[in-house]
C-alpha cells in the first residue's frame, strides 16, 4: 500500500513539469503584458518600461522561468502583480469555493445521477425508465452555463427563492453559503448526473442479470432487498473509477460556473489574470489546479485500491 | 509689495453655493439623516489597485475617491477647489504655488496630517503617478511650514492648477513612510471619510467609516470631489458583481443598494419599480473612433473624411448605449464654457453612402484590409465596433474587426502597425476640458500614432493662453482643425443609467460615487 | 479461429481478414440501423446539418444585419425567434450559428482524430517513445476538463481557429491515449502476431491492421469529441474567447442574451436549445455506435 502511494505520487512530478512548462507557453503566446493595466492607458513607453524593469519582464524568457523553477524549489509561487498578494495565499484563499463548489456538484450528480439509475433499471423499459433516461440525456446534452442563466432567471429573479450570485463563506453563515452554493452546483452537477444514471442504469442492469441475483431471486428473496444488498453496491464499482475523472470535469467546469454566478473561485481567478496578464497568478493558479486534480485522482486509486486488491497488484 | 492673486477659500464658498443651487439642494427639504448600516455598491469589474495616484483606472476610482483625499479638486461646476489645502496663494510671475495646508487632519492610522506627507506624497506622484504629465510643470516641492508647501514651477502654466486637480489619477495625499513605497505596496491609509477595511478580489472591497474624519467646514454640503463630506453609514460595501443580469437581479431582490452602471433597458424596465430608483447620469462620456494615422489605408486623409461622411452616427449610438445618447459634432459638451457651435457640424451624422464612396475612389482607395480594434471588456466599445464596421462594409470597405480584451487593445493601440481604426469612450478627458482632452491627442504619444502638427501647435496655444476667452477662441480654432484632417470621430455622447435602492438616500450621481452623505433610511 | 488457420501465407491471410471485415461491415451496419437511439440521434443530427448546409437559403434575414428600430424585440411572426441588442434577428442568427458549431467542431474532430492517432500509434508502437508521450499527455490531461482550452484560447486571442487549436490541444491526450491502447491490444492478437511472424511490413501492419482495428473505438470517442467540442466553443464563444463578433456563434449570441435575461429571455434561450439539440444527437449517435462496436457492452445489454 505505501509503495504504491508512493509510486503514484513520485508519477505526478513528471507531469506537473509539464503543466508547469504548459503555463509557461501560454503566457509567452499572451500578447501585452500587465504594464498598462498597472500604470493607466495613456502611460507613457517610459514608465512602462519601468514597470517591467521592476517585474523583471524585460529579462529573456528562459531566465524568467529559471527563477520561478528556482523559487518553487523553495515552495514559493511568487507575488501577484495587481492583488497585493502572494500568489500561494491568492490561490489558497479562493480554493474552498472552487472545491466545495466542485464537491457539492459532485455529491449532487452521484445522488441524483444513481437515484435516476436506479429507477430506470428496476422499472426497465416502462416510462419511468424512458423519463429518467431522456432526462440523463438532457443533462448531458444542454450546456452547463446556459443551464445555469436558466436557473437564474427562474429560482433567483422570478421564484427569488437564491442569490443570483456572490458567496457567502461558511465561516460567516451555513444557510447563507448553502444559498448561495445551490444553483451554481446545481448547474454543475447537471452533465455528471447524465453520466452517473446512464453508467448506474447499465451496471445494475448487468448486475442483475447475472447467475448470485438470479438464485436471491429464485429464492424468494424481497426484490428491494436484492436491489439494495446485492445489485447496487456492485453496481456502484464503476462509478468510483469515475470519480477522478468527474473531478477534473467538475472544477475545470467550475470556472464558467463561477463567472456566472460570480463567485470568488480558482477559475476566475486564473481567468482574470489572463485578461490582466498576472503571469504569476497565471502559473500559480494553472499548476495549483492541476495538482489539486492529480492529488484527488490519487485519492480515488488509493480508494479503489483499497477496495479492489486486483487493481493494487496490477500497478 | 508683490503683487499676488489669491484663491481663498471664500471665493469658492460662493460657487459651491450656486452649484447647490442648481442642483435644487437648496431649495429641498430637510431630511433626517439616520446613521448606521451597510452600503453594498456593485461595479463591474475589480479595481486594479487601490494605490489611488497609480491608476486611472474608474474601477479603482470609484472605491479610492471615498477612502483618499487630495490637496484639490474639481467643484460640481468643474473648477478647482482646495480640499485638503486651505488655500493657494500664486505669485505674480505664476512660478510659485504658495499652498497652506488644512489643520487637524487626520490619516486613518490615527496620525496628523503635515507638510511632510504632502510632500513625500507629491514626489511619489512624480515617480509613479499614472497622469505625470499634470506635476511635470514642477520644479521643486519645498516645505515652507509645518503645514504649508511652497511649489515652484518651471515657467508659467495657467492651466496648472486645473490639470493638478485632475481626478484621472488623483494626486492624493498619503502618510509620509507609505508614500515611500513602491506602487501597490503600501497600506491604503488616506484621509477621506471611510477607511479601508479589506479587498477580497473578485469579491468585495469593505470599507469602514473614520470616525475621526476632519470635515471641511468652509463648505455646507459636498461639492464636487470636495465640500464638507459626512460619514453616516457604518460600512461600505463595493461588490464586484461582472455579469449586470446579476447585479440586477441582486438589486431586485434587495440584496445590494446601489449599482455603478446597469443597461438601459433593464433601467427603462425598472422605471416602474417602486423599490428602485434610477438615475440617469447624462452626459457621461464621449463615443470616439480613433484612426491609425500611419497604417494604410487610413493614413490618408481621404479615405479617413469617406469613413467619416459614411457613418450614420444615430445608429452607432443607439446601438452601442442601448438607447441613452445624444448626438453632438462639438469637441466638448453642448452649452459647456467651451462649446464652439455650429464648426464642424456639416460633417457629422451624415451618413452618405454615394458621397463617401466618391471620397473612397477620390482617396484611391484598393480594398484594402480596415482592422477595427475594439474590446469585448467595455461593451459598447464593442458594439459600436462592430455596427462601424458593418456600415463601412457597405460603403465598401474591407473591415475586419479584432475584438480582444482591455488590456491587448491598449497594447495594440501603442503600435504602429496592426490596426486602422479604435472605439474609445472618453469619460474624464472631456470632463476635464479642453487642455485634457487634446493633450491626448498631441505629441509623442498621440492616440493616431502619426501627430498633425497643426494640432500640436494649437495645443501649445491653448495651455499658455492665459484668459479663459482666449482659450475659448483658440479651442475654436481646434475644433475647426478636428474636422479638418479626421484624425478622429466623435460619433456621439453616452450616459451611464445608475440605480439604488428606494431606501437609499442622498445619492446623487458623479464622476464616482459619492458613498459619503448618503445613508439609509430604516423601514 | 478461422484466421490462424488459414494463415499459411500472408496473401491467404488478408484474403481471410478482408472476407471476415466486409462481413463485418454490413453487419455492423445493420446493427446500427436498427439500434433506436442511433435512429433518433441520426435524425436529429442530419436536420443540424442540413440547417447548416443551407443556412443561407433558410435563414430568414441576413444574420449580421442591424437594425436601431427594432432592439429587442420579443418573438412575433415577422422574428420568430425575436431580435437581440443590434436588432438582429436571433433565428437568422442561431441557423448560421449551427454553421459555426458544426464546422468549429468538424474541424476539431479531424485535427482531434490526425494528431490522437498519429501520437497514439507512435506511442503503441514505437516503445522507447512511449513513456514520454504519455507523461505529455498526462500533462495535458492534468488541466482539469477546459480550463486548458479556456486558457490557450484566452492566450492566443479570440478566433475561430485558435479556438479549434486550443480544443484540439485539449482533446488529442485521451484520443490519443485509447489508440495507444488499442494499439497495444492489436498488436498482440494472434492474427496479428502471425502476420508479424510471416514477415509482414511495418506500414502494412500499421494500415492494414492496427489502424483499422482501433477504428471502432477511435470512431465512438470521436463522436463524443464533436459533442464536447460543440459545448466547449460554446464555453470560449461564451467567455468571449471564441470567434469574435459579430459572428454569430451560438456561445456568442448567449454572451449576448445574458445582460437581458429578463427583458430579453428569448436571446439566450434558443441558441441554448440548437446546442443542445446537436449535442444530444450526437449522443445518440455515439450510444449507438459504442453499443454496436463493443462486444462485451453489446452482450450486457442482450442478457439485460
Amino acid at each position: 500500500m505505501i509503495s504504491f502511494l508512493v509510486r503514484r505520487l513520485l508519477s505526478a512530478i513528471p507531469v506537473l513539469i509539464v503543466v508547469s512548462l504548459v503555463s509557461f507557453i501560454i503566457i509567452a503566446i499572451v500578447p501585452g503584458d500587465v504594464t498598462a493595466e498597472l500604470a493607466g492607458s495613456d502611460s507613457t513607453e517610459a514608465q512602462r518600461a519601468e514597470i517591467r524593469e521592476r517585474l523583471g519582464l524585460d529579462r529573456p524568457m528562459i531566465e524568467q522561468a529559471v527563477r520561478w523553477y528556482g523559487r518553487l524549489l523553495s515552495g514559493d509561487l511568487g507575488q501577484s502583480y495587481l492583488l497585493n498578494m502572494s500568489v500561494t495565499d491568492a490561490v489558497l484563499e479562493r480554493l474552498p469555493v472552487t472545491l466545495s463548489l466542485a464537491g457539492i456538484a459532485l455529491v449532487l450528480a452521484i445522488v441524483l445521477g444513481v437515484l435516476l439509475g436506479i429507477v430506470s433499471a428496476i422499472r426497465h423499459d416502462s416510462w419511468l425508465d424512458q423519463g429518467s433516461m431522456s432526462l440523463a440525456l438532457f443533462g448531458l446534452s444542454v450546456p452547463d452555463f446556459w443551464f445555469a442563466l436558466i436557473l437564474i432567471s427562474v429560482f433567483s429573479v422570478g421564484l427569488g427563492w437564491f442569490p443570483t450570485g456572490g458567496y457567502v463563506p461558511l465561516s460567516e453563515s451555513l444557510f447563507g453559503w448553502a444559498r448561495s452554493m445551490t444553483l451554481p452546483a446545481l448547474a454543475l452537477a447537471i452533465t455528471q448526473m447524465g453520466v452517473v444514471a446512464r453508467m448506474t442504469r447499465s451496471s445494475m442492469l448487468e448486475v442483475m442479470s447475472q447467475d448470485y441475483i438470479r438464485t436471491a431471486r429464485a429464492k424468494g428473496m424481497r426484490s428491494h432487498t436484492i436491489i439494495f444488498k446485492h445489485a447496487l453496491r456492485n453496481a456502484l464499482v464503476p462509478i468510483v473509477t469515475v470519480v477522478g475523472v468527474m473531478t477534473g470535469v467538475l472544477l475545470g467546469g467550475a470556472v464558467v460556473i463561477e463567472q456566472v454566478f460570480s463567485l470568488p473561485g480558482v477559475g476566475r481567478l486564473i481567468i482574470g489574470a489572463i485578461q490582466r496578464r498576472d503571469y504569476p497568478i497565471i502559473q500559480g493558479g494553472l499548476l495549483i489546479t492541476a495538482a489539486t486534480f492529480v492529488f484527488v485522482n490519487i485519492l480515488v486509486d488509493l480508494a479503489y485500491g483499497w477496495l479492489d486488491p486486483r487493481v493494487r497488484d496490477d500497478r | 509689495m508683490a503683487k499676488t492673486s489669491s484663491l481663498k477659500r471664500a471665493g469658492y464658498l460662493c460657487t459651491g453655493l450656486v452649484a447647490a443651487a442648481l442642483m435644487g439642494l437648496a431649495a429641498a427639504p430637510v431630511q433626517a439623516q439616520t446613521a448606521g448600516g451597510d452600503l453594498v455598491v456593485v461595479q463591474s469589474s475589480n479595481p486594479p489597485s487601490l494605490d489611488a495616484m497609480v491608476t486611472s483606472s474608474q474601477a479603482s476610482r470609484n472605491i479610492t475617491m471615498n477612502i483618499y483625499e487630495p490637496l484639490f479638486g474639481f467643484s460640481e461646476d468643474i473648477r478647482p477647489i482646495p480640499i485638503l489645502a486651505e488655500s493657494v496663494e500664486i505669485s505674480e510671475d505664476g512660478t510659485s504655488y504658495r499652498i497652506p495646508l488644512r489643520e487637524g487632519v487626520k490619516f486613518h492610522n490615527g496620525d496628523e496630517m503635515t507638510a511632510e506627507d504632502v510632500k513625500a506624497s507629491l514626489e511619489r506622484y512624480q515617480e509613479h503617478g499614472a497622469t505625470q504629465s499634470m506635476l511635470e510643470p514642477i520644479a521643486s516641492i519645498e516645505v515652507t511650514g509645518p503645514l504649508e508647501v511652497t511649489l515652484t514651477l518651471k515657467e508659467p502654466t495657467p492651466t496648472f492648477l486645473e490639470a493638478f486637480a485632475s481626478p484621472r489619477a488623483p494626486a492624493v495625499i498619503i502618510p509620509e513612510e507609505e508614500a515611500a513605497k513602491a506602487p501597490n505596496e503600501i497600506s491604503f491609509i488616506g484621509t477621506g471619510p471611510y477607511k479601508f477595511v479589506e479587498y477580497v478580489p473578485d469579491s468585495h472591497v469593505k470599507l469602514e467609516r473614520f470616525d475621526e474624519y476632519s470635515a471641511d467646514t468652509d463648505h455646507e454640503g459636498i461639492d464636487g470631489f470636495g465640500g464638507k463630506k459626512t460619514a453616516y453609514l457604518d460600512t461600505v460595501t463595493f461588490r464586484v458583481i461582472p455579469e449586470p443580469g446579476a447585479a440586477v437581479a441582486a438589486l431586485e431582490t434587495g440584496e445590494v443598494h446601489l449599482l455603478e452602471q446597469l443597461p438601459v433597458p433593464t433601467a427603462r424596465r425598472l422605471a416602474s419599480n417602486d423599490d428602485i430608483e434610477i438615475y440617469e447620469n447624462m452626459p457621461w462620456a464621449f463615443m470616439t473612433f480613433i484612426f491609425n494615422m500611419k497604417e494604410a489605408p487610413s493614413d490618408n486623409p481621404k479615405f479617413r473624411e469617406a469613413v467619416q461622411i459614411a457613418l450614420n452616427n444615430e445608429e452607432i449610438m443607439a446601438i452601442a448605449t442601448e438607447g441613452l445618447f445624444n448626438l453632438y459634432h462639438g469637441w466638448m459638451y453642448e452649452g459647456s464654457t467651451y462649446d464652439a457651435g455650429d464648426v464642424g457640424k456639416e460633417y457629422y451624422n451624415v451618413a452618405d453612402t454615394e458621397r463617401a464612396k466618391a471620397l473612397l475612389e477620390e482617396a484611391g482607395y484598393n480594398n484594402e484590409e480596415f482592422s477595427i480594434l475594439t474590446d469585448s471588456t467595455i461593451p459598447e466599445h464593442g458594439k459600436a465596433g462592430v455596427v462601424i464596421g458593418e456600415q463601412l462594409k457597405a460603403i465598401g470597405i474591407n473591415a475586419v474587426i479584432n475584438q480582444v480584451d482591455w488590456p491587448t487593445a491598449l497594447k495594440i493601440r501603442l503600435q504602429d502597425e496592426g490596426w486602422n481604426g479604435w472605439t474609445l469612450m472618453m469619460g474624464i478627458e472631456p470632463y476635464l476640458g479642453p487642455a485634457a482632452l487634446i493633450s491626448a491627442l498631441t505629441g509623442e504619444a498621440a492616440h493616431f500614432r502619426d501627430s498633425d502638427e497643426e494640432l500640436d501647435a494649437l495645443y501649445q496655444e491653448l495651455i499658455s493662453t492665459d484668459s479663459e476667452e482666449g482659450r475659448k477662441a483658440v479651442f475654436e480654432k481646434i475644433q475647426k482643425r478636428m474636422y479638418e484632417f479626421f484624425g478622429i470621430i466623435k460619433v456621439g455622447e453616452t450616459g451611464l443609467m445608475q440605480a439604488s435602492r428606494a431606501n437609499v438616500e442622498g445619492f446623487k450621481p458623479f464622476r464616482f460615487p459619492r458613498v459619503y452623505d448618503v445613508w439609509l433610511e430604516q423601514n | 479461429m478461422t484466421v490462424e488457420e488459414a494463415a499459411e501465407t500472408p496473401e491467404a491471410l488478408e484474403r481471410e481478414v478482408a472476407r471476415a471485415r466486409r462481413r463485418g461491415i454490413v453487419r455492423f451496419f445493420g446493427r446500427l440501423a436498427a439500434h433506436r437511439s442511433f435512429r433518433v440521434g441520426f435524425a436529429l443530427f442530419f436536420l443540424i446539418v442540413l440547417t447548416a448546409v443551407f443556412a443561407d437559403l433558410i435563414a430568414p434575414y441576413e444574420p449580421n444585419k442591424n437594425n436601431y428600430r427594432s432592439l429587442l424585440a420579443p418573438p412575433s411572426m415577422k422574428h420568430w425567434f425575436g431580435t437581440d441588442g443590434y436588432g438582429r434577428d436571433i433565428l437568422s442568427r442561431v441557423i448560421h450559428g449551427t454553421r459555426i458549431s458544426l464546422g468549429i467542431g468538424i474541424s476539431v474532430v479531424v485535427m482531434t482524430g490526425v494528431f490522437g492517432v498519429f501520437l497514439g500509434m507512435l506511442a503503441g508502437y514505437v516503445r522507447w517513445l512511449d513513456n514520454l508521450l504519455m507523461r505529455v499527455m498526462d500533462g495535458l490531461m492534468a488541466f482539469p476538463g477546459v480550463l486548458l482550452a479556456i486558457a490557450l484560447a484566452a492566450a492566443l486571442g479570440p478566433s475561430a481557429l485558435n479556438a479549434v487549436i486550443a480544443l484540439t490541444v485539449t482533446f488529442t491526450p485521451r484520443t490519443a491515449r485509447i489508440v495507444r491502447s488499442s494499439v497495444l491490444v492489436i498488436r498482440a492478437l494472434p492474427y496479428v502476431e502471425a502476420a508479424v511472424a510471416v514477415g509482414a511490413g511495418h506500414g502494412r501492419i500499421i494500415f492494414r491492421y492496427i489502424l483499422v482495428n482501433a477504428l471502432s473505438p477511435l470512431i465512438v470517442q470521436l463522436t463524443f469529441v464533436f459533442a464536447v467540442s460543440i459545448l466547449a466553443e460554446a464555453i470560449l464563444s461564451f467567455l468571449g474567447v471564441g470567434p469574435p463578433p459579430p459572428a454569430p456563434s451560438l456561445g456568442n449570441i448567449i454572451a449576448e442574451g445574458r445582460t437581458y435575461l429578463q427583458e430579453a429571455g428569448w436571446i439566450a434561450f434558443f441558441p441554448g436549445i440548437a446546442i443542445a439539440a446537436a449535442v444530444l444527437g450526437l449522443n445518440l449517435m455515439g450510444d449507438g455506435l459504442r453499443d454496436v462496436t463493443d462486444p462485451q457492452l453489446r452482450q450486457g445489454r442482450e442478457a439485460g
